[in-house]
């Protein structure tokens, strides 16, 4: 086991951390968005400093869009000192609903995944 | 790569996956807007986006939920064509056998002659009718459950009788040079060029009817 990690490179672990992401990125800009509004790229920062590594942009401006078309989060043009006005994404009062609810939905996952992560761990002893 | 390449590209991959043209023009204009504040702040497109930007624009098209019609051409051609080849057949059958009625029920007097033009006319017309009715028909019933398909059927109506008219007319110049010869291969060449003129507007008007918007009245109805 710790040599198949081990024998993981950079290539499989972004890959993995990829997988990981996808089923909780929305949730995840939803609370950032929740803390303080931000524009695209902005949340592409806050989510970098947040740990999750580098997500692009590419990734983070389809799920906003999605986010917008379910009325979770609207946009406000915000005038820019460099150039055009940008769009600041803020929650809206239904996105705030949805994120109470997945949040809890994900805490009660992520505790059925940890249990089965440190069973499974304790029973190959691998965790000596 | 540069903001307008980025859509350019954007809006290729969008029309290659049927979003409607005024979804195009709204995913567009926001990314646009969203680019150039990006620029503005000095990050370019390649930073933003990395090196799939039609990648990318699946992808958003995919998350934006945007309405999508797939033109399914090859479905369209075999129903199309399927359509005009029974109603040719069945029309040849009735005309064969309205043509015997007529000819013993009444004798055209000798004083009557009609031009040649008028007769070759009212021949490939009436043909061109026949065909054109059986392929929009066909069109009709059989891929009912296709997205827009009455608009398509509505547009072959418009297209087709002009585009026979003009294979027809290319399929007679070229047996007038080839001295109007029975060969199969001159035979097959004109053949192939009614039938390209067929299956071209029938392409076109699906063409039209899958990337215009469509307006209040034809959205209800289809």
């Amino acid at each position: 086991m710790w040599r198949m990690i081990a024998a993981e490179g950079p290539d499989e672990a972004a890959e993995r951390q990829a997988q990981l992401l996808r089923g909780c990125l929305d949730m995840c800009l939803l609370a950032l968005l929740t803390e303080e509004p931000a524009h695209g790229y902005e949340l592409v920062r806050r989510l970098e400093s947040s740990g999750f590594g580098a997500v692009s942009y590419g990734t983070v401006y389809p799920l906003v869009t999605r986010l917008r078309r379910l009325g979770l989060v609207s946009d406000v043009p915000q005038p820019s000192p460099t150039g055009p006005p940008r769009k600041v994404y803020r929650v809206t009062d239904a996105g705030r609903e949805r994120l109470t609810i997945w949040r809890k939905q994900w805490i009660q996952f992520a505790g059925v995944v940890n249990a089965a992560v440190d069973v499974r761990t304790s029973e190959s002893g691998d965790d000596r | 790569m540069t903001i307008d390449s980025v859509l350019a590209t954007a809006d290729r991959e969008w029309r290659a996956l049927g979003v409607h043209q005024r979804d195009r023009a709204t995913l567009g204009a926001d990314l646009r807007a969203d680019l150039e504040a990006a620029d503005a702040d000095g990050l370019t497109p390649a930073e933003l986006l990395g090196t799939d930007p039609a990648g990318f624009a699946r992808n958003l098209a995919e998350e934006a939920g945007v309405e999508r019609t797939t033109p399914r051409y090859g479905a369209l051609f075999g129903v199309a064509t399927a359509g005009a080849v029974i109603a040719l057949v069945v029309g040849y059958v009735v005309v064969l056998g309205l043509h015997q009625a007529f000819v013993a029920a009444f004798d055209l007097p000798r004083g009557v002659h009609v031009p040649v033009w008028l007769a070759a006319g009212a021949f490939y017309g009436g043909i061109v009718a026949i065909v054109v009715a059986g392929a929009v028909v066909a069109v009709r019933v059989a891929l009912r459950d296709v997205p827009r398909i009455r608009h398509t059927a509505a547009r072959m109506t418009v297209l087709l009788p002009p585009a026979f008219g003009a294979g027809i007319a290319a399929a007679v110049a070229v047996g007038w040079a080839l001295d109007f010869r029975l060969t199969p291969a001159v035979i097959s060449a004109e053949a192939a060029l009614v039938l390209l003129a067929f299956l071209g507007a029938t392409a076109l008007a699906r063409r039209w009817s899958v990337y215009t918007p469509l307006s209040v009245r034809e959205s209800a109805e289809n």
